[in-house]
């Protein structure tokens, strides 16, 4: 190694007379410096310009505790069979909507899976699935309760749309990720197009999409809470009124059975999704 | 597989034939089978008349035509609403920024907090993962609504919301980086005898930068889609329009407000990906 002294590279780190060490010049990129300045004259602007009563924000401290003692320092349990059964409903919605969702996206997916679908509809529907993962559900939401009126059918048929975006790209990204080998060999042993999909794609691709599945009922229930804001049914709903009419008290065992229940359904999905994919790890790994 | 079925051809060779049959599927296929019973049970359970999602064919029929009607509304839409939606536009977005600004101040630190690499205290770290494990189980619109009637309808409970939600989703995700990566660089830092702070910023954080910004970008992108209907519930922005024509049945109108959330939104999302990978 040289002394960095004796060997002044461009760039390397040199020795004063004095010997404090100098680091080397920071390399200039004006692009990045461009982005940063632009960056920040959006996030100033958008501050600068936001119409927020700030003097409200001095005192959300202590309006935040007043409430969260309101929510619970005295729950009032006597809502709690009301909420589960409301509760109930939403997971239903979201469970229906992610069966709906699947059953769509599915075919779909294959279809817009290069090597597996014709070109033009490849494009077609991928362009579809962009656009309604662009629009937010409860749009969707309000969409379709003109046909199926408030309830909780409408929430499924929401959720099972906005589900088709997701899965569909997740879906044949999925397809477009698996390797050659068994789609040549089902090739090379006669079989047909439903053929490979059947034995050749499918079964390489099952654990991935049982895993997107479930992650997609995971988010179907948060989004199930949410669609009852509009009034098809379900807990949001009864959360939506119950804070309207400033019921605190309620309206804090609301909030904990929303939290308590999307907790628990996000750990057993989550520890099912392991399963799946460190199962099929473990199958291929086989000789 | 079960050492049964791997005797299953041996034991017909021994029989005196040639072994034409193939060995038996392996066992554990029953668990697949009621893998799809459960899942098909829950369908039937959720679609069951009085306890599930009532499915009334009768009234889809009826009012199939109205929907129709709606339909047709959506697919004209009304241009000339356009100058009342620019400000809510506007709204939607500066709500989405600003939010997105105060998430990443807040959650930086929080980051470095929630990961094991950079915050060995078991108790501290368990006690922030745990508190955003619940602050992340709550949908936004939900702390959107509970946060109008704390401190009043317009931008403020909407950002409030917003950060609550992105910082919940930006430590989660940060903190699992950090922990992923290579603990070379903290390892020299600490072996040349920096305090826990000190290597946390001469190392950790330049090491995170880049995929911090990744999850900054991406909360935006969640931001803006969110923000545009939280107004649904008086937390300002684009919501407030979409009640206000959605009680007026005016379907032209909400079909131009769609157009332009999703032309907001698919245009950030081509930005977003091509900073990212100029970013990764």
């Amino acid at each position: 190694m040289t002394d960095p002294a004796s060997a002044p590279a461009r760039g390397a780190a040199r020795r004063t007379l004095a010997g404090a060490v100098v680091p080397p010049p920071r390399p200039a990129r004006p692009g990045l410096r461009a982005l940063s300045a632009t960056v920040v004259v959006v996030v100033v602007a958008a501050f600068w310009s936001v119409d927020i009563a700030w003097d409200r924000l001095a005192d959300l401290p202590s309006e935040v505790v007043r409430y969260l003692w309101l929510m619970f320092s005295a729950p009032d349990w006597s809502a709690l069979p009301e909420a589960l059964w409301q509760t109930w409903r939403s997971v239903a919605m979201a469970w229906l909507g992610t069966v709906l969702g699947i059953l769509v996206a599915t075919p779909l997916s294959l279809l817009a899976a290069r090597g597996h679908g014709p070109a033009p509809l490849r494009g077609a529907l991928r362009l579809l699935f962009a656009v309604i993962r662009a629009v937010p559900e409860i749009i969707i939401a309000i969409v379709i309760l003109s046909v199926t009126g408030l309830t909780p059918l409408t929430g499924a048929l929401a959720l099972a749309v906005n589900g088709v975006g997701t899965l569909g790209k997740w879906g044949y990204e999925a397809i477009e990720g698996i390797g050659r080998g068994p789609v040549e060999a089902v090739r090379a042993a006669g079989g047909s197009g439903p053929h490979v999909l059947r034995w050749g794609v499918w079964p390489e691709v099952l654990p991935a999409f049982g895993s997107f599945w479930l992650y997609r009922f995971e988010i179907n229930v948060r989004s199930s809470a949410v669609l009852g804001l509009i009034g098809v049914g379900g807990i949001g709903d009864m959360l939506t009124s119950y804070t309207q009419y400033r019921q605190w008290s309620t309206v804090g065992v609301l909030l904990v059975v929303v939290v308590v229940v999307t907790v628990a359904i996000d750990a057993a999905s989550g520890a099912l999704r392991r399963r799946i994919m460190e199962g099929a790890r473990a199958r291929a790994v086989q000789p | 597989m079960s050492a049964a079925d791997v005797a299953t051809p041996v034991r017909a060779g021994r029989a005196g034939r040639p072994a034409p049959v193939p060995p038996r599927r392996p066992a554990g296929r029953w668990r697949a089978v009621a893998g799809w019973a459960a899942v098909l049970a829950l369908t039937a359970l959720t679609l069951a008349p009085g306890i599930g999602v009532e499915v009334d064919l009768g009234a889809l029929a009826r009012n199939w035509q109205n929907g129709a009607d709606k339909i047709v509304a959506l697919l004209q839409p009304d241009w000339s609403f356009f100058p009342r939606t620019v400000e809510p536009l506007l709204e939607t977005l500066q709500m989405a920024v600003v939010a997105t600004a105060v998430a990443g101040v807040v959650s930086l630190p929080l980051s470095l907090w929630a990961a094991r690499t950079t915050n060995p205290h078991r108790l501290l770290r368990g006690a922030v993962r745990g508190v955003l494990n619940v602050v992340r189980a709550v949908p936004d619109l939900l702390y959107a609504s509970v946060l109008v009637a704390m401190v009043g309808v317009g931008a403020l409970p909407g950002i409030l919301a917003l950060v609550l939600f992105d910082v919940g989703i930006v430590v989660k995700l940060v903190s699992e980086q950090l922990e992923a990566a290579d603990t070379g660089a903290l390892e020299a830092a600490r072996a040349a005898g920096g305090t826990q702070l000190q290597v946390n910023r001469s190392v950790a954080v330049p090491d995170m930068m880049p995929g911090f910004w990744n999850q900054l970008l991406y909360v935006l992108e969640l931001n803006v889609r969110a923000s545009s209907v939280l107004g649904l519930v008086g937390a300002g922005g684009m919501g407030l329009l979409i009640d206000a024509v959605r009680s007026f049945y005016r379907y032209d109108q909400l079909s131009l407000i769609i157009l332009e959330i999703l032309v907001v939104v698919l245009v950030l999302e081509a930005v977003s990906s091509a900073a990212r990978r100029r970013l990764v």
